[in-house]
């Protein structure tokens, strides 16, 4: 049976909790809650908040270099820290938290497989203990570009054709769900894809445990049905790059995908700009479709 | 008896001295105080289509009672402490006080008790977003009783 091309980058929480005490691992929470952190969290780990701690609070944009390392200081994480991710539904917000610390070049960084569904179905204890750490010292890198797309390489990469994955629902796909009264969170002038992306879901990495699904049925899923190609450039990308980041893990370390980015403005980004093509429907168009048919190809 | 808007005043005035960390420890208290559902609206949640759609987070609400006593009833999915938190709030100002006040509920209420920093802008949005649900199911439930 083949192994992911990484396994060491996930840990059971079984490691975790022989490792709550170790000086040299942090853990740490992200959640779509974060309320669910002071509920009750894994004793010794700390909190990191996507929203609060992650995202630059004036600019559409990711902290700088320097609140990253300040946030960290302040969690007690030192360059050589090896940081372990959980947290809520499936581990998107962990490995949305995971690829933020790659973004400035983290070096081990770690998944507990299962994230909080997992600690709980395997009847781990909970802590309500508030958790602090003497400061650290921090020093991060400049942002590593090799993982992080912005929309004008998006937009050179989709009219080359190259592989491209939506991770929303089917129907977020499709242009039809636009209607949300009340809820302007998904607050995007225009509905559909990117033409030429396909639509994986990214439930689909995941078992009913929270845990990912075997390298073999991933490969499956990626490689032999959709036939997507480990050499070739990739990006992912969903709403707000949030589960698009569980997504890039997969592809990234789980099946060793050598060149795959996030696309972190995603939908929010794309479906507010004037002037970039668009398909609605289950097909992901694109290109390719347009090269075979005698409609006008779409112009950006 | 005070008016919905003087009860939200003083819940809001709680929150508003806390540390981003206190307030966080109160919201979950709040959820763990919102009570489950009677088995009369169990029985109805299997039947009626009470789920707000808009919410990612399994959310049913009813908004009804008397004109002189509203009565919200909720429903969150455990997952989710800061909706069932935020819930849990409407119904203390809300339950047993007149309908007509719902509406003067304010939009600001999540900055005036410091919880917009604490959240964020989209769940700060999704929370208003519970706000403006129950303020229309209260001005439909009072038109259809008119």
């Amino acid at each position: 049976m083949p192994d992911y091309v990484h396994p060491e980058l996930l840990v059971s929480t079984e490691w975790v909790a022989e490792h709550l005490s170790d000086p040299t691992v942090r853990i740490v929470e992200s959640d779509e809650d974060r309320a669910l952190y002071t509920q009750g969290h894994i004793p010794s780990a700390v909190e990191i908040d996507w929203a609060v701690d992650l995202q630059n609070q004036t600019e559409r944009d990711y902290i700088d270099r320097a609140a990253f390392e300040k946030l960290c200081s302040e969690r007690g994480i030192s360059n050589d820290t090896t940081v372990v991710f959980y947290g809520d539904k499936n581990n998107w917000w962990a490995c949305y938290a995971f690829w933020v610390f790659k973004l400035y070049g983290h070096t081990n960084c770690r998944v507990m497989n299962g994230g909080r569904k997992r600690w709980e179905l395997d009847g781990r204890q909970w802590s309500t203990e508030r958790v602090s750490y003497p400061h650290s010292h921090y020093t991060a890198q400049e942002q590593d570009g090799s993982i992080r797309a912005l929309r004008d390489e998006v937009l050179k990469h989709q009219k080359a054709g190259k592989q491209l994955l939506d991770v929303r629902s089917p129907e977020e796909y499709r242009g039809e769900r636009m209607h949300m009264p009340d809820y302007p969170n998904e607050g995007a002038i225009r509905g559909g894809h990117i033409p030429g992306a396909v639509n994986v879901p990214w439930p689909m990495n995941c078992n009913d445990d929270g845990t990912f699904k075997s390298a073999k049925e991933l490969e499956k899923l990626y490689i032999k049905d959709l036939k997507m190609k480990r050499r070739s450039p990739t990006i992912a990308y969903c709403r707000i790059g949030e589960r698009s980041s569980l997504t890039w893990f997969v592809l990234r370390y789980l099946l060793g995908f050598g060149n795959v980015k996030n696309y972190d403005g995603s939908w929010l980004e794309w479906g507010n700009c004037v002037r970039v093509p668009i398909a609605k429907g289950a097909e992901p168009g694109g290109p390719a479709a347009a090269a075979g048919s005698s409609s006008p190809a779409v112009h950006a | 008896m005070e008016s919905i808007q003087q009860r939200l005043d003083e819940l809001i005035g709680e929150f508003a001295d806390l540390d981003a960390r206190e307030k966080l420890e109160l919201l979950v208290d709040f959820a763990h105080g919102l009570p489950p559902l009677s088995a009369e609206y169990e029985a109805r949640k299997a039947v009626e289509d009470r789920r707000v759609h808009e919410c990612q987070t399994a959310v049913f609400l009813w908004t009804e009672g008397t004109a002189d006593a509203a009565r919200l009833v909720a429903e969150v999915a455990a997952e989710a402490p800061t909706v069932k938190g935020f819930v849990a709030i409407l119904a203390d100002a809300i339950n047993g006080r007149p309908v007509a006040d719902v509406a003067a509920i304010s939009d600001d209420m999540l900055e005036r008790m410091g919880l917009a920093d604490v959240l964020g802008i989209l769940r700060t949005r999704g929370l208003r977003a519970i706000v403006a649900r129950v303020k229309r199911g209260f001005a439909n439930h009072a038109s259809a009783a008119r």
